[in-house]
């Protein structure tokens, strides 16, 4: 029961966000670029985090 | 006259200082949440205790920041109100909107999630207060979308129609309002302008740290994570100001015309005044280095278009005001007989210039006996104070540009694992935090100074637009928020100086687990 609910609670939040990228990508052009651009800083700073990370990790000279 | 025109100079100062007071806390609020989530994000994934303890010292910081910023920022809303009356009577039906929603989501989204991102510690799960924490992140971006969407009216006013029976502008189209491009391109170079501020304040805390030999676990990892944010919040923020340049050149040509020292039209592809100094008196550079054929690219993106100068809005302005005199007077004779079909029908041939022919009120109260060099002293007015837009823009840019080399070199550094043997760097990047603050106050000058005469951009000038207060009045609350705010500055210091030299020690929260100690479960309850 609890995977069906976490399934439907998922393929709701993909809804929204597909209805988000349909109604921001034709009219907000610019909103969309932020809520993308925003991810992508995100990601992109979390991942290289934590692959620097786990990379001086094991280095004791840095 | 006189005194009119010193009252609405004192409310212009007074809203000024204000907002630069104001916009000093703003953007590392809307950058430092996003950053805090991110480093939080790094916590919940890797489940090492030296990221809990790198949210809570940032954390710290943020909320000295954030009580600040809600401080200062009540007076603006209040002051629409007090000190812009008939601004916010002709404007109030489309302006109240957004300025409403933006008091909520400060107040309820963003505080309350404030409050449980805070004291949520040990209460809420590690997934759960993750998600406060971009709550909150949201909640202040959201709450600066809302302004910046009012702010967009002020500078390209859409969705809104002039209504001669009530004498106000009203709303036509709630989506329209929204989605107003220069809205969209100013919020999105807005927020991420906040993240390279955040950015730079992070880097240059942690080198601060490196330098002394103090929390180096803390401040080498705070410095990788906002290296790594900051240079694609860096590289963003100019490409989206190339974007707001571009909206802002085809919705705002005086301001483009003042933000380039653009004197008279150019045939196409016109040169780029690297340094220039601006003579408006006389309008002409006294002195100009200039990049040629790169100014048509740059804010037209084509080679061919051409851009007018002050010379060719002037004629513009001129003729605009003409065209919207017969609108003022039709106007009047409206506001008496309200159905009177001639008015009305004369009111709507000219209606798109009715904000033009208040300008020239300004000299000639009733327009009908404008004379010619009362027209044209208004059309003079219609170009907004050259040199300080011209400045400050110039200032963003070279701000901006720099902190780009900083940060490509801050990233190499981390990188490479060598930023602590940096020392030269680790010495200069404390100074660099002060640059992306001058860098953001230089933005609100070159948009708010290069919309004037306006408050709404070709609909009502500022002039018009004051409250009646006296000017005893006025130079009486000026001083009093210049004091208070100044007082605020120096209590922001003070404490931001004293919880930095603490350091993540003393968090009273006993997060002083080092780097090395063993990882918590990832899913766990806190």
């Amino acid at each position: 029961m609890k995977s069906v609910l976490q399934f439907i609670f998922w393929l709701l939040v993909a809804f929204v966000a597909l209805f988000l990228a349909i109604v921001l990508g034709e009219r907000g052009a610019w909103y969309l670029a932020w809520v993308l651009g925003t991810v992508m800083i995100i990601l992109i700073a979390v991942a290289g985090t934590v692959m620097l990370d786990a990379r001086y990790e094991d280095d004791p000279l840095e | 006259m006189h005194s009119l025109d010193t009252v609405v100079d004192l409310s212009r100062w007074q809203f000024a200082a204000t907002v630069l007071y104001h916009f000093i806390f703003v953007p590392l609020t809307l950058g430092l949440s996003m950053l805090l989530a991110t480093i939080e994000t790094v916590y919940v994934i890797t489940g090492r205790a030296i990221y809990r303890q790198m949210t809570l010292f940032w954390s710290k910081l943020f909320a000295i920041n954030f009580a600040l910023g809600v401080a200062t920022g009540l007076t603006m809303e209040f002051q629409f109100g007090t000190n812009w009356s008939t601004y916010s009577h002709y404007v109030g039906d489309i302006f109240g909107a957004p300025l409403a929603i933006e008091g909520l989501m400060a107040f309820f989204l963003e505080s309350t999630m404030v409050g449980l991102m805070l004291f949520g510690w040990g209460k809420l799960s590690r997934g759960k207060h993750l998600l406060v924490t971009y709550m909150v992140a949201l909640g202040s971006n959201l709450s600066a979308l809302w302004i910046l969407i009012a702010n967009g009216y002020m500078q390209s006013p859409v969705g809104s129609t002039f209504n001669p029976a009530t004498m106000r502008m009203e709303l036509t189209s709630f989506s329209n309002l929204v989605f107003n491009p220069d809205a969209q391109a100013k919020f999105v170079h807005t927020s991420i302008a906040g993240y390279l501020t955040a950015a730079m304040f992070v880097l240059g805390i942690s080198a601060f740290y490196m330098l002394r030999k103090r929390h180096i676990e803390l401040a080498k990892r705070s410095f990788r994570v906002a290296a790594l944010f900051g240079i694609f919040a860096s590289i963003a923020v100019i490409c989206l100001g190339d974007a707001l340049g571009f909206i802002n050149g085809a919705d705002q040509p005086t301001k483009l015309a003042a933000m380039e020292g653009l004197w008279k039209t150019a045939p196409a592809p016109a040169g780029f005044n690297l340094i220039a100094w601006p003579n408006q008196a006389e309008q002409k550079n006294e002195f100009e280095l200039q990049i040629p054929y790169l100014l048509t690219p740059l804010v037209t993106h084509s080679f061919t278009e051409s851009i007018p100068g002050v010379d060719a809005l002037e004629k513009q302005a001129a003729q605009r005001i003409r065209n919207g005199i017969p609108a003022l007077v039709a106007l009047k004779t409206l506001r008496e007989h309200p159905n009177d079909a001639a008015a009305l029908a004369q009111f709507n041939a000219h209606k798109a210039d009715l904000g033009y022919a208040r300008l020239v009120q300004r000299y000639a109260p009733d327009v009908s006996n404008a004379t010619g060099a009362q027209i044209q002293k208004a059309a003079a007015d219609s170009i907004p104070p050259v040199a300080p837009v011209f400045w400050s823009f110039r200032i963003m840019v070279a701000a901006a540009f720099l902190m780009l080399g900083f940060l490509i070199l801050a990233v190499n550094y981390s990188l490479r694992g060598t930023i602590v043997d940096k020392r030269w760097f680790l010495k200069v990047a404390p100074w660099m935090i002060p640059v992306p603050f001058i860098a953001n106050e230089a933005g609100w000058l070159v948009a708010e100074l290069g919309r004037q005469p306006w408050t709404v951009y070709e609909q009502l000038p500022t002039w018009i637009s004051a409250s009646t207060h006296s000017v005893g009045y006025m130079i009486f609350s000026l001083t009093g928020f210049v004091l208070l705010y100044s007082i605020f500055i120096v209590i922001e210091m003070y404490l931001m100086v004293k919880y930095i030299r603490l350091g993540p020690d003393d968090d009273g929260h006993g997060a002083t687990e080092s780097a090395t100690q063993p990882r918590v479960s990832q899913w766990s309850e806190a």
